[in-house]
């Protein structure tokens, strides 16, 4: 058979004529010479086809669409049954009660007096300090050296003194921050430092305030991670209403910062003549590092405040640089607790607060774009991180990744982010939103009723009760939370979710269950070191404390009787297929280029 | 070894430049040092001197070699360039088992350490020898150095600040080495990349 094949048989001739040289000799004659290169030419054809056939039948399928697939299949025999690949076994995390909830802090959860300060118990897993507690209330001037030494603060972290209005408490009280770093870069190696894990494995770069500490900004010289008050978010600062409050901002961090009052009662100018308000350009010069600057209060009203940084705020304030500032109404003998490390429950509430309420809470939310936070894990250079942070991201292209409830993500909220309450109680429950996004709170189980509005009391008939609060930006929201069982307030004892609606925020970078997420927990629904009673005990919230939960490697539903809904193993594709699909590649790109390449250029 | 040849010139020239600063007291100075010698903390509002040590000789040593005493200032004026602090030299070289006198000088207004690691822990608790000072305060400290030629580290623990700057070297004799990072003194294993974009 000759080829291109010619039905006339007219072309096929002139074809060959056209193509046949004589040799040298000019032995060779038309015939011969056409009958070989019809022979090579047949050979020609089999081997494309059969290069054609072998990569045809050997492309994995992941280089074809779904229906190139389907026709493929058609042709080669898909058409009998092959049974669906097995679930893929994964080692779910096998976390004993050790490894959620450490057994360090045993002692810390119980009632406690030290100096004469009354701490209540409570449930949490990772319970305050009651030293650091015992410290805030009274002051690190007026406690035994033995209850400071098992603070951490500075001497100068909080002072009080003089009773100037003789009601039994001290209205002169001299606080001191730092700026401190979290998750930044080091250049002696590849971890960041010092550590601070919002969940298991997530470490967005943060900037915090944190009270003036004493010693190693680490838990020890061998040990990366930070030590308990120098973390998300920054304290929560109670002063009394009327006090003559000084808050020193000694910057510790490389780049300028201020402090802002938003919310607070304070004047323009300091006695003396000095900024007071945080805003560069208009009241002052950011702190550069290494410096220190007195802000002075003096508030007439109570209500709950917000203080953060004013430097370039689109990007400070984000990078963490914000906390609660609580003014209590002034009442005898009313020794406020300075710091609420960590926000949450407060163990030593002030006077006013006892009157009314049970229990007292503070919850301070913030939504996080690790694109902006992680900037400060990329270089070392104040300058190359300031040009980073400050020009390098573009706020408004921002979309939030990570979601916190006082410096944490789901699980590790129910360590230490929880609303525990008991039956029959009044609960206050202060909250801010830190961040720049609204937030859409939601309480299973209860209906809260909102009394104060951005530290305002709303009159009775504004007071509204509802099951989701939307609190902007920078907006703080005061709440009752009655936990009568009548169907309105509440609906009776349980661990009920406590999270803000809008759904990106109850994952972490997309994976939930994570963000925000937290409980309003009854205490019979608590079982040992206060982690909430799960279904399927603790073991089944073993799985979303392993950072491999939250880099999505483990499936949502993973041994559930009677249900195999885990990953199926992914089919391999045959080592020899892959082989033989690009030995047929190769002979194609040989048969199809080189061949007719070699012939063209020997003519 | 062409390297570790180099390494001891850089010591030889930091010694007598660390010399300079540092002088001998005699005997009836060293009197008032012996007030720090529990091993433990000395905490005020100026700061802290943590397991200061006059007296007890470390085991490798039979008695005290030298003494010696000098004055480490510390500040945003010290800093070298892409750094935010400094100390006012980055080295100390000391004779094996000297006992020395530390004077941290904090010229800034936020706190800064002076701390040692790595020294014997039956002396030093945690292998630690510490000096904390607050904003424009002083804080001095006493401590003996074992026998051995050792590179010991001396850092500012507060966040970013060995990052930024505060960090050198305590070299005992001819030392074991030089560690990283040491501004003006040996490079960061892990640069900056300048070429790099936002």
């Amino acid at each position: 058979m000759q080829w291109p094949l010619n039905r006339s048989g007219l072309a096929t001739r002139n074809y060959l004529v056209d193509r046949v040289r004589p040799n040298v000799a000019g032995s060779v004659t038309e015939n011969s010479s056409a009958s070989g290169t019809s022979a090579v030419r047949f050979a020609y054809l089999i081997g494309v086809l059969a290069a054609f056939a072998l990569t045809l039948w050997n492309i994995p399928p992941a280089y074809l669409s779904a229906e190139w697939a389907a026709y493929r299949n058609s042709w080669m025999g898909g058409s009998k049954y092959t049974e669906a690949p097995p679930s893929r076994t994964v080692s779910v995390a096998e976390l004993d009660i050790d490894e959620i909830c450490s057994p360090d802090f045993d002692t810390w959860r119980t009632a406690h007096r030290i100096d004469g300060v009354e701490i209540e118990a409570v449930s949490d897993c990772a319970p305050d300090n009651p030293w650091d507690i015992a410290v805030s209330v009274r002051g690190a001037n007026n406690v035994t050296e033995a209850t400071l030494m098992q603070s951490l603060f500075a001497p100068d972290a909080v002072e009080k003194g003089d009773d100037r209005d003789g009601d039994g408490d001290p209205d002169v009280i001299d606080i001191r921050l730092e700026v401190m770093e979290l998750n930044g870069k080091s250049p002696d190696g590849s971890e960041v430092v010092p550590q601070f894990e919002i969940g298991p494995g997530i470490t967005p770069g943060f900037w915090v305030f944190a009270p003036k500490t004493r010693g190693m900004t680490t838990i020890n010289f061998e040990s990366l991670v930070a030590n308990r008050i120098v973390r998300l978010p920054a304290p929560v600062i109670r002063i009394e209403q009327g006090d003559e409050v000084r808050i020193t901002l000694e910057n510790s961090h490389y780049l300028p910062h201020t402090i802002h009052f938003h919310g607070l009662d304070h004047p323009f100018k300091t006695s003396d003549g000095k900024g007071n308000d945080g805003v560069p350009v208009f009241s002052e010069h950011p702190i550069m590092p290494g410096k220190a600057r007195a802000y002075q209060l003096q508030p007439r009203h109570a209500g709950t405040t917000f203080y953060h940084c004013h430097v370039q705020p689109h990007s400070h304030i984000l990078m963490g640089l914000q906390g609660m500032l609580v003014v209590e109404e002034n009442r005898p003998n009313n020794w406020v607790q300075t710091f609420n490390i960590g926000a949450g429950r407060v163990r030593s509430p002030s006077v006013a607060v006892r009157e009314q309420y049970d229990r007292e809470f503070d919850l301070h939310y913030l939504e996080i774009d690790s694109t902006l936070n992680n900037r400060i894990q990329r270089f070392n250079d104040p300058r190359l991180v300031s040009r980073s942070i400050h020009r390098g991201y573009n706020i408004t292209k921002r979309s939030a990744d990570y979601f916190v409830l006082n410096g944490r993500s789901f699980p590790y909220t129910l360590r230490e982010a929880m609303v525990v309450v008991n039956p029959q109680q009044r609960n206050r429950i202060r909250i801010l939103n830190g961040g720049s996004e609204g937030l859409a709170l939601h309480f299973h189980g209860h209906k809260p009723r909102l009394t104060h509005r951005d530290g305002v009391p709303l009159s009775p008939g504004q007071e509204i009760q509802r099951d989701v609060f939307w609190i902007a930006s920078a907006q703080r929201v005061d709440l009752e939370l009655n936990t009568v069982n009548d169907g309105l307030n509440a609906y009776g004892a349980g661990a009920w979710l406590l999270h803000d609606h809008r759904e990106q925020a109850v994952t972490s970078n997309g994976i939930g269950p994570g963000g925000d997420v937290s409980l309003v927990a009854y205490e019979k629904y608590l079982g040992p070191r206060g982690l909430p009673l799960a279904v399927g005990g603790l073991q089944s919230l073993a799985p979303f404390f392993s950072s491999a939960y939250y880099a999505g490697e483990l499936p949502v539903f993973s041994g559930m009787a009677g249900h195999d809904l885990a990953d199926p193993e992914q089919r391999a594709f045959g080592a020899t297929n892959l082989w033989y699909f690009w030995i047929g590649i190769l002979a194609l790109m040989w048969l199809l280029i080189i061949v007719p390449l070699r012939r063209w250029r020997a003519r | 070894m062409t390297g570790g040849r180099r390494i001891s010139v850089a010591f030889a020239a930091v010694f007598v430049a660390t010399a300079a600063s540092i002088h001998v007291v005699t005997a009836q100075e060293q009197h008032h040092h012996h007030a720090h010698h529990d091993h433990s903390m000395v905490l005020d509002r100026d700061g802290m001197v943590m397991n200061a040590n006059a007296d007890v000789l470390p085991k490798d040593c039979t008695e005290v070699s030298a003494d010696l005493e000098f004055e480490v200032r510390v500040g945003r004026d010290y800093a070298r360039r892409g750094l935010t602090f400094g100390y006012n030299q980055h080295e100390w070289v000391v004779p094996p088992c000297a006992r020395v006198t530390v004077t941290l000088i904090n010229e800034d207004q936020v706190r800064h350490q002076w701390m040692v690691h790595g020294l014997p822990r039956y002396l030093y608790p945690q292998g630690m020898f510490h000096l904390e000072v607050s904003g424009e305060k002083r804080k001095s400290g006493t401590f003996i150095v074992p026998s051995d030629d050792r590179t010991y580290l001396a850092h500012c623990d507060i966040a970013q600040h060995m990052e930024q700057g505060l960090k050198g070297q305590v070299v005992v004799g001819s030392g074991n080495g030089t560690l990283p990072s040491i501004p003006g003194i040996s490079a960061q294993p892990l640069p900056d990349d300048y070429a790099s974009g936002r």
